[in-house]
């Protein structure tokens, strides 16, 4: 496909100028050949010429030398002076969803960025602030290819005419913030980023931006905040930050997968993203599979494969086999979970997951077997989310650890059953009631376990009044 | 409210008191007077006020002629029988000798009217 | 990205919003994050500048937008929050964060409400209107959703309001009967109790009491805004969030009492007030201060006879709804320091009670025996209009002209003739219109602090520069600093200086120049008063706004334009020169009277309300009665009338003021006609109508006359300028009452002990 793309624009060449009427007409008839393909009903396993990040495991050298043997940083300028349009174009045709965990389709985001300029200047940010529990792609992609999210900047960059891409990067990912900053330096040194950008005549700076370790600052919001030197703390949206963003210029922020791979988006083209997975979630990505299986992985993989095919094939099984499973989260530990019987037949992807009740978030799959202790691992990511509320507004600050309080008696069982359906309540009353969605991804665990594990959670209260009478809670409530 | 029942409201006969006509009720009235008139001298001795008789019939002569202008029967009825009750309580000595005293104001002062007066007698 | 992108950006940001109509709206949108308040404009006081300017030149009118709220239409313009439409529907939406005045923080949540086709509630007070939109503020899922956050507002606050001194005034008792849930679900089995906060010491005005803090943000947005210390702040997150100044340290300011008014909780209480009284014992009566000459409108708060504490009363062309600190907390000394009785000196000339006969005779005598030409009259800061009317009528029947105050104004040239020279002609309210403001020899931050106020809201949110002449002081926002001596005044107003303050001037649309009354005390007063007005003609003359005033003069007390109406000279002078035999002290407590300048002979008559200096020289005393024992006329430096009223009675033997005058010009022989207020009302508006045509500021445009007058006057000057108060510390103790005031010395302390620490 790159081949063929290189081609095209090569025959173009001498009309670049003219890059609209012309990148159409010739692109027409590429695609239909690539993906006039039948509507799928087989998704997963992704073909190893189909990947987008080749160098996931580190087994290749990771510098610029490594960057452009595996085809980074090829043909970039013609990619840039083919224009924004069509690069946003591109992103629409391959149906491209923010992989940061809200999904949105970040062609239409982009092209919020094309509004004609009031004269301020426009930024490109890129959330590298990973600290989702279960989550771990995002730094493959930074120590093992970092140029892979470099030259997405750039591209990305010049699809929206922004001046610079600001990476904000969680504070703990010292290795993997070194890395992208050598890799940073690198590419300034070739004269692929900075002014006059491989050539293209586009002026463009990136900037690492190292976090401080608040979990927080992963909302786009509060990560601007974060950059503009401030206590991270999401900001009321509207104004969105594509109106009123970094330094109060447009500004768009977005995951580092979703940027690194718009590159090859771009290359082999949109089409050829948008035939794996089903339509409106189509594309490949990185699934991070953890918890009880016996080789937990990071993987990129076809959207839409079955959860269970995902950890048979890539993570070697559940531990003990598959009827050993106790739960799957499956999106990262702010999606509610889902039991077994759901996940012998969830869909890894976007609908797939939302027709569980549940979301994919960032694809990281925390498998737990029976092992578990389900209410108290539910338990431990409330007190997580208790940690890492900023505090700003009052059903997150105050609901999240009365939860907490209340999720810990749960595990004893120290609770009156009546309590089961208040927590319901309370965790009701704090989702959808936030400035941002931290207040939601703390609601929906509880959520998810009482959905699926109320049996459970009035066990234990009974066998607790069993042992030591009626808890007081009972008498209180 | 009808106009027939207006018209009885209005024209309703109001019950007496005591008297039915003027000239009755001016006969009490007098008989009052009289009756506080001789009860004087006794009222002097008894009290042992530092007032003379004559002080005492003209302070009777100045509390009558205070209600001089009353002329609505029914209210002259009422003063009457409350001129009969402050009689007998000072005939019988259940007053005593401050309530007699106190007819003629001995420790008021009367309010100042000019500025400088006020300024100089009150906090204002 | 420098440090010189980033402003280069937010400049650029500021340019447009004037041009694109676009991003006007989207910035009225724009609910800014805590402090952004600065680069960007407020979204609520958008709206009066944007009537202005269809006022002046023709815009179009943008169109109204219709919403419906609970199914009412209503019209709208683009931009206005939800809030503020229900309002005009005349629907309350609770709030607790949320504050007109201050920028939108959104994180109570306490004010969700549904939008019809949105999942989620909206945050009313910052979400703005979409034409349709249909709001319902009485549906299921709005009071599911206050009666849920006003749940989780209450799990950790204390339940400690009978203590509490917000106890009765409270948002969240009232919010918490109206919207809250009617049972606890708070089940605390472990007892491992609520959130529990160390309190924060900020100084001797504010008490804190952080566990009830709700996070409301509003302490931070009004430190950071209005009062410009961006000492307060959050540290912490999650629960452990805390509100404070990060290291202990007094808050800084002047405006600091306000923070009290905002929490709508008792996190922030008064400290000299504290578990004084409950609001529902306590009468409040309006009045107006006179502690500095903005006569800022106030509600006193008195039981049994006496001044508990001082709130704002909102008056928005004066002081919207602040109060500086001075006239909030200096009340306490109204009950100290006290003259109660009337005084005179004894044969080894110790001061000794005695009754209002005595006193009252003996000063006639004085008065009789004096020739009129040694009798002398001062007038001092609080005096009223009452009795500075009533004292100056009996000086002259008694056949003297030497009525005089304390404050020195010249009188060369217009002098005191023409009402507009000595004014604040701009007007309050309209600083904050303006877009260039040249202030000359005058620190405005402590003279007016809620003049201060207004201009750093001007800077703020319409991008006014202000430029300095005189000393440079803190002001709590940047100003260009153009010198310190006088003649630079001279150079601008005769067009020899080319200064880039110059081409500001005439470059802005709305300029002002306001001129601090303290410099006109020197000699060279009347050269800098007629180069200013020369300035200020010169500027205002190419106004496209013709009704715009420029000059602008501010007094620093609370009598004197009153007195300067009534027809007082300013300044003692040369009058205290001429050796009086009787020198009549009305309130005059600032030292300019003092023994040593006196004749051995000469008699000292003192009338006021407390001991002080004035009093200490005195052969006489004469006890009146305080602002708030008296109903009293007084003019703010605007010009504008204003009526204090009785709040409670004076202490001890002290009368009214003009009472006290009115009994003695009868007692010397010299009866003033007037036996009542009504009566000495009506001779003062036989004097000036202004005087008596309460709460109006009537228009002054003598201006071109009094430059004329001035002409011969711009003689060269060189001398360097100087302001009396510099620091906060100076700022506390000015006059007799906050002199007697404990709070106030306490304040002083703490602000130089807060100078000593490291922070």
């Amino acid at each position: 496909m790159a081949g063929a793309l290189a081609r095209v624009i090569q025959g173009t060449k001498s009309h670049l100028g003219l890059v609209g009427p012309l990148v159409n007409i010739s692109n027409v008839p590429v695609r239909f050949q690539q993906t006039q393909a039948p509507t799928k009903s087989k998704y997963g396993p992704l073909a190893d010429c189909d990947r987008v990040f080749t160098n996931l495991y580190g087994r290749h050298e990771w510098r610029l030398k490594g960057a452009l043997s595996r085809g980074d940083w090829y043909m970039t300028k013609e990619i840039i002076l083919k224009g924004s349009d069509w690069i946003v174009n591109e992103l629409k045709t391959s149906g491209l969803r923010g992989r940061g965990g809200a999904g949105f389709p970040t062609g239409m985001k982009w092209s919020f960025m094309q509004k004609p300029s009031d004269g301020r200047p426009k930024y490109l940010v890129v959330n590298a602030d990973e600290g989702e529990p279960g989550t771990c792609k995002d730094r493959e992609i930074m120590r093992h290819d970092p140029h892979k999210l470099i030259e997405g900047c750039l591209i990305a960059g010049s699809a929206m005419g922004a001046q610079a891409a600001y990476i904000y990067i969680r504070g703990e990912f010292y290795n993997e913030a070194s890395n992208l900053q050598v890799a940073i330096a690198e590419a300034y040194q070739a004269g692929l980023i900075g002014k006059n950008a491989c050539g293209s005549g586009y002026d463009f700076d990136v900037f690492v931006h190292r976090g401080a370790g608040a979990y927080i600052c992963g909302e786009e919001t509060a990560l601007i905040e974060s950059i503009e030197g401030k206590q991270g703390k999401p900001r009321l949206k509207p104004p969105f930050p594509a109106d009123i963003g970094l330094f109060g210029c447009p500004t768009t922020v977005n995951n580092v997968e979703t940027i690194a791979v718009s590159p090859t988006i771009c290359r082999r083209g949109g089409k050829w993203f948008a035939s794996f997975g089903r339509t409106r979630n189509s594309g490949t990505k990185l699934f991070n599979i953890s918890g009880h299986v016996n080789t937990p992985c990071t993987v990129e993989e076809e959207m839409s494969i079955p959860l269970k095919e995902l950890i048979e094939r890539h993570a070697g099984g559940v531990i003990g086999g598959w009827d050993n499973l106790l739960a799957v989260i499956p999106g990262g530990s702010s999606t509610p979970l889902i039991p077994k019987d759901v996940c012998s037949t969830a869909i890894m992807d976007f609908d797939g997951l939302v027709a569980a009740q549940t979301s994919l978030g960032t694809a990281a799959v925390i498998v737990m077997d029976r092992s578990t202790d389900i209410v108290k691992a539910i338990a431990r990511l409330i007190m997580f989310y208790k940690h890492e509320s900023c505090g700003q507004c009052t059903p997150c600050r105050e609901g999240v650890s009365w939860m907490n309080k209340i999720m810990y008696r749960f595990v004893d069982g120290n609770a009156s059953p009546k309590e089961i359906d208040m927590l319901w309540e309370i965790s009701k009353q704090i989702e959808g009631h936030t400035i941002c969605a931290l207040g939601d991804g703390a609601a929906w665990p509880v959520q998810g376990l009482i959905r699926h594990f109320r049996p459970e959670l009035e066990r234990r209260m009974a066998e607790y009044a069993a042992c030591n009478g009626p808890s007081k809670a009972e008498r209180l409530y | 409210m009808s106009a027939r029942q207006a018209i009885q409201v209005g024209t309703k006969t109001v019950k007496p008191v005591l008297s039915t006509t003027p000239g009755e009720a001016k006969r009490r009235v007098l008989n009052l007077y009289k009756a506080w008139y001789r009860q004087v001298p006794y009222l002097v001795k008894d009290f042992d006020i530092p007032k003379s008789e004559e002080q005492c019939r003209a302070k009777i002569k100045e509390l009558f002629l205070k209600n001089k202008d009353v002329t609505d029967i029914r209210v002259i009825d009422l003063l009457v029988i409350k001129g009969q009750i402050e009689l007998k309580e000072s005939v019988n000595m259940w007053k005593q000798k401050g309530h007699i005293m106190s007819y003629f104001k001995p420790t008021e002062e009367p309010k100042p009217k000019d500025f400088l007066s006020k300024f100089f007698s009150s906090n204002e | 990205m420098t440090k010189a992108d980033y402003y280069c950006s937010v400049k650029l940001s500021r340019c447009r919003c004037c041009q694109s109509k676009f991003f006007n709206e989207s910035i009225r949108m724009l609910r800014q994050p805590l402090t952004r308040a600065l680069a960007l404009k407020s979204p609520t006081r958008a709206a009066p500048l944007a009537a202005r300017c269809q006022a002046t030149q023709i815009q179009p009118q943008p169109d109204k937008v219709e919403v419906f709220i609970d199914d009412k239409p209503v019209y709208v313009l683009p931009g206005t929050t939800i809030l503020q439409a229900t309002a005009q529907a005349g629907v309350e939406i609770p709030r607790f964060c949320y504050h007109e005045r201050l920028a939108v923080a959104g994180n109570c949540r306490m004010c969700l409400v549904e939008v019809e086709k949105s999942p989620k509630p909206a945050a009313a007070c910052a979400m703005p209107v979409m034409k349709g939109m249909r709001v319902k503020t009485n549906s299921d899922l709005t009071r599911k959703a206050r009666e849920g956050v006003m749940e989780f507002l209450l799990v950790n606050h204390p339940l400690d309001c009978p203590i509490c001194d917000q106890g009765g005034e409270c948002d969240l008792q009232d919010q918490s009967m109206a919207f809250g849930s009617d049972k606890s679900r708070f089940t605390d089995i472990h007892f491992s109790g609520k959130r529990a906060v160390e309190d924060k010491d900020v100084g001797p005005l504010i008490k804190t009491i952080m566990t009830r803090c709700i996070h409301c943000t509003r302490c931070i947005r009004f430190a950071s805004e209005v009062a410009g210390v961006d000492d307060f702040g959050t540290t912490g997150r999650g629960t452990d969030m805390q509100v404070g100044t990060y290291v202990e340290k007094m808050f800084l300011s002047e405006l600091s009492g306000n923070i009290i008014d905002l929490c709508p909780v008792g996190a922030l209480t008064s400290k000299p007030y504290s578990f004084a009284a409950r609001p529902w014992e306590t009468r409040r009566i309006d009045s107006v201060d006179v502690l500095d000459p903005l006569g800022s409108n106030i509600v006193v708060t008195t039981r049994t006879n006496e001044v508990l504490r001082i709130l704002p009363r909102t008056n928005e062309e004066i002081n919207e709804e602040w109060l500086s600190d001075k006239s909030r907390f200096a009340c306490d000394g109204l009950k100290r320091q006290r003259l109660v009785t009337p005084m005179l000196t004894d044969s080894r000339g110790n001061l000794t009670p005695v009754e209002w006969e005595d006193a009252i005779v003996a000063a006639a005598r004085a008065l009789r025996d004096c020739p009129p030409e040694k009798l002398l009259v001062v007038a001092g800061d609080m005096a009223d209009a009452e009795s500075l009317m009533a004292l100056k009528d009996l000086a002259n029947k008694l056949g003297s002209e030497n009525v005089c105050t304390e404050q020195y104004f010249p009188l060369e040239g217009a002098g005191i003739d023409l009402r507009s020279s000595y004014l604040l002609n701009t007007k309050i309210a309209n600083v904050e219109d303006a877009d260039f403001v040249l202030l000359i020899g005058t620190n405005v931050r402590f003279e007016a602090p809620l003049l201060n106020a207004r201009i750093r809201k001007a800077y703020v949110h319409k991008e006014t520069d202000i430029a300095l002449i005189g000393p440079q002081v803190d002001l709590t926002y940047d100003y260009l600093h153009v010198g310190e001596s006088a003649s630079i005044v001279k150079d601008l107003a005769t067009g020899t200086s080319s200064h880039e303050v110059m081409k500001r001037l005439q470059q802005a649309k709305r300029p002002i120049v306001i001129l601090g009354a303290d410099q006109l005390k020197t000699p060279e007063g009347s050269a800098l008063l007629a180069y200013t007005q020369e300035l200020a003609l010169k500027v205002q003359e190419k106004l496209a706004d013709k009704e715009w005033k420029v000059l602008n003069v501010l007094q620093r007390t609370a009598s004197q334009v009153a007195a300067l109406d009534i027809g007082y000279k300013p300044g003692v002078g040369k009058l205290l020169q001429s050796g009086p035999k009787v020198v009549y002290l009305l309130g005059a407590d600032n030292g300019v009277v003092s023994r040593d300048q006196l004749p051995k002979d000469a008699v000292v008559i003192y009338q006021g309300h407390h001991g002080d200096n004035g009093a200490a020289i005195a052969d006489i005393v004469l006890p009146g009665a305080a602002y708030t024992e008296k109903r009293a006329t007084y003019v703010n430096a605007e010009g504008r009338a204003q009526q204090t009223l009785v709040a409670v009675t004076p202490p001890g033997k002290a009368r009214e003021d003009w009472k006290i005058i009115r009994a003695l010009s009868e007692v010397v022989g010299e009866r003033l006609p007037y036996d009542n207020l009504d009566e000495i009302r009506d001779r003062l508006s036989q004097v000036s109508p202004a005087l008596v045509n309460y709460g109006n500021v009537q228009d002054n445009n003598y201006f071109a006359q009094a430059r004329a007058l001035a002409q011969s006057l711009q003689k060269p000057i060189s001398g360097k300028m100087d302001v009396q108060l510099k620091q906060l510390e100076d700022y506390f103790m000015t006059d007799s009452i906050s002199r007697a005031s404990p709070t106030m010395a306490k304040c002083v302390q703490a602000v130089l002990k807060q100078k000593q620490s490291s922070y």
